[in-house]
């Protein structure tokens, strides 16, 4: 279960100025759920899922990750979370297996629990042919199931996927796709980000739409489809954005 | 701090690192391989040219040049020439007759000439002139050899006269010098290793730590790895421990297999030369102690490097950031190759210096265990610290994340405008050089009224023109804006402990590389002039104070300032160190340019680190014009050094008034 309230993170730009990239950001996500951040480029997105998996420190407003508190008690935040990106790196020069025993010892999971982990995963992720091989010598697609094994290493009930299938070919991505549907199957809470709408249309239970920092609209997509009398997410999402321009207009014009 | 986590991260580090070849090649077998290769290989190819070039021969013409041919000098012209003719591979052959033009084709190596003139007793002598080119090894070898043999000769020809005369040839040697050496092998071997094994364990460490430490961190950062980690059920302590002690490993590892490589290249080249090994040992238990005395220093490089691979953006730049430590380090190390300098307690103190210095002592085996503690203590005290600064910069959002936020956002590139760092360095460039033939011309001609006219025309001058012709706003561009009555109010307090505090520290860098005679009195000249001290106050401290930082925190700062706050600020303070074109104070006056730098950005007015500037340099005028009146006598020590003493309530003067001000002055870092 994830609780977003007002949340506010600001940076210094290089010319000195602050910039607010996340601006009283608030949502949840339930437990047996999908909710999909959907955004442009630099709307927010990987801010946010930064400060809910306790990389970044809020400014102000509060998030809680499985009801830790994500300053207080990050350790536990981080315990309950599992993180995947469609950049993550791996170490090259240890093997599938090495690595996700790393991770795993990292989470505190017992020694036998991490072997067991493992066999189930690559009979699941069909990784068996390269557990042993070097990370290096192997395909994208490997690599992603490596990724995905690392971040449930310690069975997580919460998951967070930023941008999970940006850069990864049509295969690699159905995987992640599925896999993410497995999560939700399994009653984990799953929060994922992206730009590409039809990601969104295909998985999400509920859409939170983010744009400069700020949330433009939440709920599910047959009650934005009914409220806009638009079908296609694209239009929708086009949509919201005008009608919030709109209001800024109005609210710069009352001065 | 969970220990059991740092250790997994630990062993992972490790793991990796011996599966990079690169890391296995630099660390473990390059030293493996290249020390062997150097002295077996190299001794071997050097005595093997050696014995080529002596078996090969060389001609030698020989020319009769006499004037008086009597019987005698002939005789010894032949004796000569049987003499000549018995080196072995040597052809002596009589001069040919184009023998200038075989001699410059290199046909002949030398040309040996026997002329004769008359001594004060109006007997014929003999005079052998041996010409041959000294420019390569053929010629200097065929040079020794002739001069070896015809001494030979000399001593048999003086020898047949002695006795011709009756006279005993022990006559001639009345005083015999017999030399009682009372060092044990053990200690010569020491002062041999002394100076050189040192600074090569020093070198050793530190690019040892190098090597890995730009890829634990920035390493991370660029592969897109780290982000995972920092999710992951660990600490950022955590993290930094388990990385610290990878560095710290492979830098002990490295100069390990480095040394007892280095230790078996020699001592086969040794037992190859057939030397006597009994008395030559490698000192053992030095050996532990050194190892011991290491670790420190290892950990100390570690937790430098780390919190500048932690810094960097990727793996080139922690590589170009380390440079400058890894050239400072090597620097401080060359300590031990001074043989004057030997460890005491205030050089204990010193970092990477008192390794240096301990070493050397360890290996001549007197130390004792007092410096070993201090400088072991001190520098642990140092390792904190850092380790302490890594950890927060692991905590920082904004360094850690640097490659996404900045390069993300805000691209906008800027035309290259005037106030760019190139330009930066251009101006600072012609303006060093201006100082240093023109200034340095006119302070030799009259040392105050050159010193005004450096300042005024050379720094101060130049600015302003440069400014009216870019018709830029002076006022504007140089901070020159007026500060607030607090601020004032607090740089007093600021600039008088910090100055105590980087004069000790000047007096420390004096106190290990006394200064040359002849700069203590150049020095000195200032001061002994016949001024006042309301005119030594205008000539050393108003005028620099204002010229200088018009020139450095108002007009140099602004090309630096596209990047990080601290960045100009860094940037500005070591071109100040090296405007003032003294190895020894670049170190004090970097960090008095960095404060400097500190104070205008700070309080957006150079007004404030013109008053900070002038007091600093009061106080030198005070402590020289007063230091050897009574009252000043609970400060000042011979006349002219503070005592040690007073760095305690400056620091803490400095820590409190330096608090007060940053609660004073607004950030410009977010006000901009």
């Amino acid at each position: 279960m994830i609780k977003v309230q007002s949340l506010v993170k600001e940076f210094i730009q290089k010319d000195g100025t602050s910039f607010r990239a996340v601006d009283e950001v608030t949502f949840d996500a339930s437990n047996n759920e999908i909710v999909c951040l959907l955004g442009v480029n630099g709307a927010g997105k990987t801010t946010t899922m930064r400060i809910l998996s306790t990389i970044f420190k809020p400014d102000s407003g509060k998030a809680e990750v499985e009801g830790y508190d994500v300053v207080t008690e990050a350790d536990k935040v981080r315990e309950n979370l599992g993180f995947l990106s469609g950049d993550t790196g791996l170490y090259q020069r240890l093997t599938p297996r090495e690595f996700i025993t790393y991770f795993g010892r990292l989470y505190g999971v017992p020694e036998g629990m991490i072997e067991h982990r493992i066999r189930e995963m690559s009979e699941i992720l069909d990784m068996n042919e390269f557990l042993d091989k070097k990370i290096e010598f192997l395909s994208s697609g490997m690599k992603q199931k490596v990724s995905i094994a690392r971040s449930i290493i310690h069975n997580p009930p919460v998951m967070i996927f930023d941008e999970p299938t940006a850069g990864l070919d049509i295969l690699t991505s159905r995987n992640i796709v599925s896999f993410i549907r497995d999560c939700r199957n399994q009653g984990k809470c799953v929060l994922f980000s992206t730009h590409i709408m039809r990601e969104a249309e295909r998985l999400a239970d509920r859409i939170v739409m983010i744009h400069k920092g700020r949330v433009l609209k939440q709920g599910s997509l047959v009650e934005m489809r009914e409220e806009t009398n638009l079908s296609d997410l694209d239009d929708i999402f086009i949509y919201y954005i005008n009608q919030a321009n709109g209001e800024l207009k109005v609210a710069a014009n009352e001065f | 701090m969970n220990f059991k986590k740092a250790i997994v991260i630990y062993k992972k580090e490790m793991l990796e690192l011996f599966r990079d070849k690169r890391t296995l090649f630099t660390t473990i077998i390059l030293p493996v391989i290249l020390y062997p290769l150097l002295f077996v290989g190299f001794s071997a190819i050097m005595s093997r040219q050696v014995d080529v070039l002596e078996k090969r021969g060389a001609t030698i013409a020989f020319q009769d040049s006499l004037s008086f041919r009597t019987p005698e000098t002939l005789a010894i012209r032949d004796s000569i020439y049987e003499d000549l003719k018995k080196i072995e591979n040597f052809s002596i052959i009589p001069a040919p007759p184009a023998m200038e033009k075989l001699y410059q084709e290199g046909e002949i190596d030398a040309i040996v000439t026997v002329k004769d003139s008359l001594n004060v007793l109006q007997e014929p002598v003999l005079i052998v002139s041996i010409r041959y080119d000294g420019s390569g090894e053929k010629g200097m070898m065929v040079y020794h050899k002739l001069e070896n043999r015809l001494l030979e000769t000399s001593q048999k020809i003086t020898a047949q006269r002695l006795e011709a005369l009756h006279i005993d040839q022990q006559t001639l040697k009345p005083l015999e010098i017999k030399p009682i050496d009372t060092s044990t092998a053990e200690k010569k071997m020491g002062s041999v290793l002394g100076a050189m094994l040192p600074y090569l364990m020093i070198l050793l460490l530190i690019t040892g730590a190098s090597v890995v430490a730009a890829d634990l961190v920035a390493g991370e950062k660029e592969r897109q790895t780290l982000e995972t980690l920092l999710v992951s059920s660990v600490s950022r302590g955590e993290i930094v421990l388990g990385k610290y002690l990878t560095i710290v490993t492979m830098a002990m590892v490295n100069v390990v297999i480095n040394l007892v490589s280095i230790s078996f290249s020699i001592q086969y080249m040794l037992s190859q030369t057939g030397l006597d090994l009994e008395g030559i040992q490698m000192p053992i238990n030095s050996f532990l102690i050194l190892l011991l005395a290491m670790i420190p220093l290892a950990t100390l490089f570690a937790a430098i490097l780390l919190s500048i691979s932690t810094f960097s953006r990727n793996m080139k730049e922690a590589r170009t950031y380390e440079q400058p430590i890894m050239i400072i380090a090597m620097l401080l190390g060359m300590v031990s190759f001074l043989p004057t300098i030997e460890i005491n307690n205030v050089l204990a103190l010193a970092p990477i210096i008192n390794i240096a210095l301990l070493f050397k002592a360890v290996l001549i085996g007197n130390y004792q265990l007092s410096h070993l503690l201090l400088t072991i203590g001190s520098t642990l005290v140092l390792d904190v610290i850092a380790i302490w600064i890594t950890v927060k910069l692991f905590n920082t959002e904004s360094v850690l994340f640097r490659t996404q936020e900045e390069g993300g956002k805000i691209k906008i590139k800027n035309k290259r405008t005037f106030f760019s760092p190139f330009y930066g360095i251009v101006y600072f460039c012609l303006a060093l050089v201006a100082l240093y033939y023109l200034g340095g011309k006119w302070q030799t001609a009259d040392l105050v009224n050159g010193l005004i006219q450096s300042e005024l025309i050379l720094i101060l001058f130049p600015v302003l023109i440069v400014l009216r012709l870019g018709k830029y706003k002076p006022a504007e561009i140089l901070r020159l804006n007026p500060p607030k009555a607090k601020e004032l109010a607090i740089i007093p307090f600021i600039a008088i402990s910090a100055s105590t505090i980087v004069s000790i520290i000047a007096q420390v860098i004096n106190h290990i590389f006394p200064f040359p005679q002849e700069y203590i009195e150049a020095m000195s000249r200032i001061f002994t002039q016949d001024i006042s001290f309301w005119e030594l106050f205008i000539v050393i401290a108003l005028i620099p104070g204002i010229c200088e930082e018009i020139l450095f925190r108002g007009f140099l700062m602004r090309f630096f300032e596209q990047k990080h706050f601290w960045y100009p600020i860094i940037t500005t303070a070591i071109l100040f160190a090296v405007f003032h074109l003294d190895p020894f104070r670049f170190l004090p006056v970097l960090l008095l340019g960095i404060l400097l730098g500190y104070l205008a950005m700070r309080t957006g007015s150079i007004v404030n680190s013109m008053f900070f500037h002038i007091i600093n340099n009061t106080l030198a005028v005070v402590i020289t014009t007063f230091g050897e009146q009574n009252w000043m006598k609970i400060f000042i020590q011979d006349g002219e050094n503070l005592k040690y003493w007073v760095i305690l309530p400056a620091i803490f003067i400095f820590i409190i008034s330096m608090k007060v001000f940053n609660k004073i002055t607004v950030s410009k870092e977010v006000q901009l």
